[in-house]
């Protein structure tokens, strides 16, 4: 058996992160691969590298047995290797067909053969079993047709290695049978494959093998018929996954704190329709593009609701912007940290006190914030929150995401919103500080704070939501409660399961 | 179950058919807006023209400003691609008076031929000079072209030493007010050139990488794309055209000096952006830059023809200029709101 690639001690560094530690890891003709691991450990770092499009500090990469340094990604696919991106690789002004081929055009003398790119992107969509028209601009898909464009752009290329990162996270049940029986045909045909997923029952469908990383390292490397999904699962997290306590039972005297009312933004095709009450964890699952990421954002102000109301404590609250939104008590935790959460470049104690609620202190130390007052603030949420930093005046942008998350959480308290929304809160976090943050949001709830978490991690839904919305295709699909929200339920659900059932009944 | 009867094939379905329409109205909307930005006021303006200015449909008028319209366009397009990749082109108007000068010192030195072909070289040039400063570099486009247009200036100032350069050459002279079936040759050519802007742009692989780049950046960078060739490729083409125009502009006036086409720049701005090219990169309109050139040019000899001073005509070239951003910052806010919560 030959191996395709082969990657020895990869080291790669980002500022004040070790991305990956001395990672060593073979594929070999016609195997698939399945390459699992917590957020954050370092999976699509591994990719980034294979494919071309970051060079590691240190490490060899081997393409069938002979050493190779790609200079971005055109080498690693003149290589044979072809990457399917988690983030969409696609220009939106651009033709389908057009973006299938881009960077490898079919080119008679630099002039574009539209019609045979057409029938060869035709040719690939059919083979995805996707009926699109080659000539739509990309701009007009759904995030899920968008996602098999990505696939269809890699399986138009000649490779020998195909680098598939969470190729699923956007389809529904039957695109990603249709997906699976592609893989295994190509694995049938000598391609090797390398498969990233957090649905690890996919995982055990299709890949021989497993690699797990966890925290920048290879853990294990075994045949999937010797693993089961716990042993799996204590690989990735390095100890027997821990139960959260669940809050026994719901407060028996509920207080509705924020009621959705038909709530209508651009591009969902229902209204929302949401209960939250005082103290309650709920979450929204749902894959990339069902709808849950519009509700979050047009309750922070971030997205224009075209009508509809939103109560908060009874009283009705419009919310034109992000700042009308915190005034409301309504405050948002972006997913995406780096752009729209911290503020590199101050330090942590400025970046927690932001957006802090200054109405009850006195005019001049509103205008003129003191030194002191918030440095001894900033060491009350430093040790209730955990944040491990030398010092108040440390720049946040050197923390590792664990604890530029906790800061950002200690900023919402600050704010002293009733509400609190997150997405995806433990994006790029590692597990210890994972658990911290779990906790830190249970306490937020019990001191009465309504926390609505939006997250495509299941796992995380079920071991703290009280409750669990499901949305598919801009609609809620299923409502779990207590018990209900089990990772198998949400994912289920999540995939439209729950409405294909039901059809048949 | 109130979904009950909800499949998940039909929820799909229905996404789909949802996304396609939102994007189908945006697209209309967004041409709209382009459409009526260039178009109304080019009807509006031709109109008053012809009702109220004396002289504007008279012969020698029109040619003149189909040559103007011509020179205009032709800048223009160079500036569309770079627009289009989302980079900015402030030395276009120093390049055309630096091209210019040495196009008609060359032509009184070793004839019309070599002078127009050495012009359009010295242009290409010029450009190459932006594109290095931008791509490897790794200059801010508006920084860097805005430090080569003072350069370029202070060349055209030491090259001529202040004096105007008369050109001898009658057969070059007649080149810009010659006609081909009554069209002038500069409007003719820029038709031309343009039409090889269009195919370049829609059927070439470069047209679709200038996209790529200006559109999404990063996806032009992973699909392998040399993001570093196509910007160098795009001042390159942008300083040939400014080169062309040179050589144009020397034939026209028939004596160039140091200070032709002061401010060029900002009326080539405005044209493309009128056009329905956007800041934002990524949708270069060729056609909508060339209705553009023959609007400016139209209200700029209406205005000469009405005697108004000049000092007026840059009150309305700002105006133009400050309209076209407005309408691409409304086309831009129109399809957001249509396509809000999706990337786009």
């Amino acid at each position: 058996m030959s191996a395709v690639l082969q990657v020895e001690d990869l080291v790669q560094e980002y500022p004040g992160v070790r991305a990956l530690k001395d990672v060593s890891l073979e594929v070999r003709r016609g195997q698939i691969l399945g390459l699992v691991g917590e957020n954050g450990a370092g999976k699509s770092t591994l990719i980034r590298i294979i494919g071309g499009m970051e060079q590691p500090v240190r490490g060899q990469v081997h393409v069938h047995g002979e050493r190779r340094v790609f200079h971005g990604s055109a080498e690693a696919q003149a290589a044979g290797i072809s990457v399917v991106s988690q983030e969409f690789r696609l220009v939106p002004e651009l033709s389908v067909a057009d973006n299938v081929f881009l960077g490898h055009e079919l080119t008679r003398g630099g002039v574009v053969g539209a019609r045979e790119t057409r029938r060869r992107t035709q040719h690939v969509l059919d083979r995805l079993g996707l009926d699109l028209a080659p000539d739509r601009p990309v701009s007009s898909l759904t995030v899920g047709d968008r996602q098999m464009v990505e696939i269809a752009r890699a399986l138009s290329r000649d490779f020998d290695l195909l680098i598939m990162d969470e190729p699923t996270a956007a389809l529904n049940r039957e695109e990603i049978q249709r997906l699976h029986e592609i893989v295994r045909r190509l694995a049938d045909q000598g391609k090797a494959i390398v498969y990233v997923s957090h649905h690890l029952e996919e995982i055990f469908e299709i890949c021989h093998d497993v690699a797990v990383l966890r925290d920048g390292s290879l853990v294990t490397q075994a045949p999937t018929a010797e693993l089961d999904e716990a042993r799996l699962v204590e690989h990735m997290l390095g100890r027997a996954p821990q139960r959260f306590e669940r809050a026994a039972g719901l407060a028996s005297a509920k207080r509705v704190r924020l009621r959705v009312h038909d709530l209508r933004v651009a591009g969902v095709p229902s209204g929302f329709d949401l209960t939250v009450y005082a103290g309650e964890i709920l979450g929204l699952a749902g894959l990339v593009g069902s709808g849950r990421t519009e509700l979050t954002r047009a309750l922070s102000g971030d997205l224009p609701a075209q009508s509809g109301t939103v109560e908060v404590d009874g009283s009705t609250v419009r919310l034109r912007s992000s700042r009308a939104a915190i005034r409301n008590g309504i405050f948002m935790l972006s997913e995406d940290r780096k752009g729209e959460g911290i503020l590199p470049h101050l330090d942590v104690t400025e970046n927690a006190m932001v957006s802090r609620d200054r109405s009850s202190l006195p005019w001049w130390k509103r205008l003129v914030p003191i030194r002191e007052d918030e440095g001894a603030l900033f060491e009350r949420l430093r040790s209730r929150m955990r944040i491990q930093v030398p010092h108040g005046r440390q720049l946040i942008g050197n923390l590792s995401g664990g604890n530029q998350q906790k800061v950002l959480l200690g900023r919402a308290l600050l704010s002293g919103c009733a509400v609190l929304l997150l997405n995806e809160p433990t994006r790029g976090v590692d597990v210890g500080a994972k658990v911290d943050i779990y906790q830190l949001i249970k306490e937020l709830a019990d001191s009465g704070v309504t926390v609505v978490v939006s997250s495509s991690d299941a796992p995380e839904l079920a071991a703290i939501a009280d409750r669990c919305a499901v949305f598919f295709a801009g609609r809620q699909v299923a409502e779990l409660l207590g018990d209900e929200v089990t990772e198998e339920s949400i994912v289920s659900a999540s995939v439209g399961q729950v409405a294909q059932e039901d059809r048949h009944v | 179950m109130s979904e009950a009867t909800v499949s998940t094939q039909t929820l799909v379905a229905e996404e789909r058919a949802r996304s396609a329409e939102l994007a189908r109205r945006a697209d209309s909307r967004r041409r709209l807006v382009q459409n009526a930005g260039v178009l109304i006021p080019f009807l509006l303006v031709l109109v008053i023209g012809l009702v109220a200015v004396p002289h504007f449909a008279s012969a020698s008028n029109v040619t003149n400003m189909l040559v103007n319209a011509g020179i205009l366009a032709i800048v223009g397009f160079g500036m569309t691609v770079v627009i289009a990749i989302r980079g900015i082109d402030l030395s276009v108007g120093s390049a055309t008076a630096l091209t210019a000068c040495i196009t008609a010192a060359t032509v009184n030195a070793a004839g019309p031929l070599a002078g127009s072909l050495l012009g359009v070289v010295v242009g290409a040039a010029l450009g190459l000079v932006n594109g290095v400063l931008v791509s490897f570099l790794r200059v801010p486009g508006f920084i860097a072209t805005l430090s080569t247009l003072t350069v370029f200036r202070g060349l055209v100032l030491l090259f001529t030493g202040g004096a105007p350069i008369m050109i001898a050459s009658s057969s070059f002279k007649s080149m810009a007010t010659a006609t081909m079936l009554g069209v002038p040759v500069p409007f003719i050519a820029a038709v031309g050139i343009g039409a090889g802007a269009v195919f370049a742009l829609e059927r070439m692989r470069f047209g679709k990488h200038v996209v790529a780049v200006g559109g999404s950046p990063e996806s032009a960078v992973d699909s392998g794309i040399s993001v570093t060739r196509i910007r160098l490729l795009a001042y390159l083409i942008s300083g040939a055209s400014a080169g062309i125009a040179g050589v144009l502009l020397a034939s026209q006036l028939g004596a160039v000096n140091a200070s032709i086409s002061r401010g060029l720049e900002l009326q080539v701005i405005a044209i493309v952006v009128l056009g329905g090219t956007s800041m934002a990169g990524g949708r270069p309109r060729v056609v909508g830059t060339f209705i553009a050139a023959l609007l400016l040019s139209m209200i700029n000899s209406g205005l000469n023809l009405l005697n108004v001073p000049s000092f007026y005509q840059y009150v309305a070239l700002g105006a133009l200029l400050v309209f076209a951003l407005t309408i691409d910052g409304a086309q831009r806010a129109a399809v957001r709101r249509m396509l809000e919560g999706r990337r786009s």
